[in-house]
């Protein structure tokens, strides 16, 4: 094999974008606890493509990932990669990476040792290992840091040797347990565009585990919303946002207030006020419902301003006033809907005046802000 | 004030007062200035203790440079070196010697391969029960003494003990388990197994079980796994835990006196025999130094090729 640039090696077997790579059908988990660990899931994922399963913590998308990865069987269903069942094979002789949550990197070994360590295990030519083991050095950008040990390296370069190390025998599938969990701000954010740009590159078809929406939302093609062990939704990453299917969804990604009511036509009624916005779904009038508004859709002005924009309008006062750099957040209780506080982002803070705690304002949104969505029981 | 009373009538806790009263107490006897010296004072009952020992060690010295004067039987006035001699000179010294040092050895090899995999056992079992059962295993032997426990040996594999008596039934005429050297050996690696598991086991416990996987996921099959990454990973454990045995093996008296019937001697065995049976304390003296010699150096030279391992110093190999 010639010493081509990673990207000129074809990974995947079939063309990007139209063979299905993995293919999870009915997938549940039962630990035997109570509740199912993983209930009914479906999913198929193509060829060359970026999916992120997202979810809070107990949510069942690392038991996902560990069944994908074929650590855990599932108690029914099945997972297939590239057509073939996932545990037609042990872990060892399977084609699949992985970036694990505390990255597991060999503390004896230096960063090339490691990275050549799944080339030797899997009986590489041994010719040919120093070469690779470089040319995924510099894909990482870790050129020259090959001989050192894993404890001279920053939390970002462990990282970077984690995805080296899980990518350099070019697998079929990349899977990536949280790895960015434990990374500050600043390098989780460089981190995303770097998991991004490598997987363009490799075009290596990936699944990513987090509770980071912001990382959600910035690496995926496709993401899956997991809550209680079942697929909430699964879409790409605008139309979750816009679009989602459930409340869960809606509180999930991006910051929302929400309102209980029952459906009327056109909206909401929550006591005696009409509220307006957008029915998700087909359901009848009077059914209990939930009403979503994401802060950024709410417009705030002061009492008596002008909202005329607006087709609901609510008059309150300013509980709460957050200075968060490239925008202002208002915790508003409204005369209207008591019990309840909106959460509202004023952006450009600059140029517009700030309104004290204890400010009386109004506040107000339009049909298409808010999203509707039948209350479950729950 | 009408807060007044209350405070008054305000008291802090009895243990707090004693608190109190102690730390007043102790800044008495024992100024703030003096504290960066703190140290060192809680240190002195350790370092006496260490010091008895040494000190002990340089009569053992002085008294091995003297021959007994076998007409008076009392050590001799002028300084020599004979009582090395002697032992440089004698073949049974040299085959003791080669004895203790081969079944240390042996003892090392056997002990370690039987607590790895025991130790690993407990520590990655998600079963609680079977976690608890390999503990009280190991440490039900460990609470009865060394001599009870080789006594126990001696009635278990005697020519009518029960050893013998299943050979029995599958038709094998009794064997003579007892009385030689793979019996001491034997009784040794019984003896050791507990410390070396308890010393496997925090070694094995900082293996991330992640870290298996994820060697499993690239490519490596248990056993490269094994030989890739629990080995070397477990090596501070395996030093620390193959020293102990080792110098405990090696000085050892109560197996080779009992599982070796008097054939099977090993230093500990010979210094005995010079102290108490030959009173002979010259040559018993330099047989101890010898001794307390040979185990420095076998200490030294691992901890200098593999770190102290978990006995301390975290060495950087």
């Amino acid at each position: 094999m010639t010493n081509g640039s990673p990207s000129e090696s074809a990974i995947s077997p079939g063309k990007p974008g139209q063979s299905t790579a993995v293919h999870v059908r009915d997938v549940t988990m039962d630990f035997g606890n109570g509740a199912l660990a993983v209930s009914n899931a479906s999913f198929e994922l193509e060829t060359g493509k970026f999916l992120t399963i997202l979810g809070p913590s107990g949510s069942g998308k690392t038991t996902l990932l560990r069944m994908i990865a074929g650590f855990e069987t599932p108690t029914s269903g099945e997972i297939t990669v590239n057509g073939k069942p996932v545990d037609s094979a042990p872990p060892h002789r399977r084609s699949i990476g992985m970036v694990f949550q505390k990255l597991a990197l060999f503390p004896h070994m230096t960063a090339a040792e490691n990275i050549a360590f799944p080339l030797k295990m899997r009986r590489f030519n041994p010719k040919t290992i120093p070469g690779r083991v470089d040319e995924f050095l510099d894909l990482v950008k870790l050129g020259g840091y090959g001989n050192r040990r894993i404890n001279e390296l920053s939390g970002g370069q462990q990282q970077r040797v984690a995805i080296a190390r899980a990518l350099v025998f070019k697998p079929e599938l990349l899977l990536l347990d949280e790895p960015l969990a434990a990374l500050d701000v600043k390098l989780r954010e460089e981190m995303q565009l770097e998991f991004r740009r490598i997987q363009h590159e490799l075009g290596v078809t990936t699944i990513n585990v987090t509770h980071d929406q912001r990382e959600a939302l910035v690496v995926s093609d496709d993401i899956i919303v997991m809550d209680g062990g079942r697929i909430q939704q699964h879409a790409k990453p605008v139309d979750l946002y816009r679009a989602p299917d459930n409340a869960f969804v809606a509180g999930f990604l991006g910051v929302a207030s929400f309102i209980n009511g029952h459906a009327v036509p056109g909206g909401l009624a929550s006591g005696e006020n009409f509220l307006s916005g957008t029915h998700a779904g087909d359901f009848a009038d009077g059914t209990a419902v939930r009403g979503a508004v994401r802060a950024e859709q709410i417009r705030i002005a002061a009492e008596g301003g002008q909202l005329t924009a607006c087709d609901t309008r609510l008059t309150g006062t300013v509980r709460d006033t957050i200075f968060e750099g490239e925008r202002q957040l208002y915790v508003v209780a409204t005369e209207e809907i008591p019990g309840i506080t909106f959460r509202i982002y004023h952006h450009d803070p600059e140029s517009f005046g700030l309104f004290e705690i204890g400010t009386r304002v109004m506040i107000g949104w339009n049909a298409r802000d808010m999203k509707i969505f039948e209350s479950r029981a729950s | 004030m009408p807060r007044d009373s209350e405070d008054r009538s305000f008291r802090y806790p009895l243990k707090w007062r004693i608190m109190d009263g102690l730390n007043a107490a102790l800044d008495l006897l024992w100024p703030r200035r003096l504290g960066r010296y703190t140290g060192w004072a809680l240190l002195t009952p350790a370092l006496l203790l260490v010091g008895i020992l040494v000190l002990g060690l340089f009569q053992i010295a002085e008294n091995s440079l003297h021959t007994l004067d076998t007409s008076t039987f009392l050590p001799g006035e002028e300084y020599t070196l004979a009582n090395y001699l002697i032992v440089a000179e004698s073949p049974t010294y040299w085959r003791i010697i080669w004895r203790s040092l081969l079944g240390a050895g042996l003892t090392v090899f056997f002990t370690l391969l039987l607590a790895l995999p025991y130790s690993y056992m407990m520590v990655r079992t998600n079963k609680a029960a079977l976690r608890k059962t390999l503990l009280i295993v190991l440490f039900l032997p460990f609470f009865i003494g060394q001599v009870v426990r080789a006594y126990g040996i001696l009635i278990v594999m005697g020519s009518s003990g029960a050893v013998n008596d299943a050979l029995g039934l599958v038709g094998i005429e009794p064997i003579r388990l007892l009385f030689n050297f793979p019996a001491v050996v034997f009784g040794l690696v019984q003896y050791m197994l507990p410390f070396a598991v308890l010393m496997l086991a925090p070694a094995l416990t900082a293996i991330p079980r992640e870290t298996e996987t994820a060697a499993s996921s690239l490519g490596a099959n248990w056993l490269k796994v094994f030989r890739h990454v629990i080995l070397p990973m477990a090596k501070p454990g395996l030093v620390g835990a193959a020293l102990v045995v080792g110098t405990l093996s090696l000085t050892d008296f109560a197996m080779p006196a009992m599982l070796g019937g008097g054939s099977q001697d090993f230093i500990a065995n010979a210094i005995y025999d010079q102290f108490f049976r030959t009173a002979d304390q010259g040559l018993g003296s330099a047989l101890a130094l010898l001794l307390v010699a040979l185990g420095s150096v076998i200490a030294g030279v691992v901890i200098a090729f593999f770190g102290a391992g978990t006995l301390g110093m975290r060495g950087r190999k």
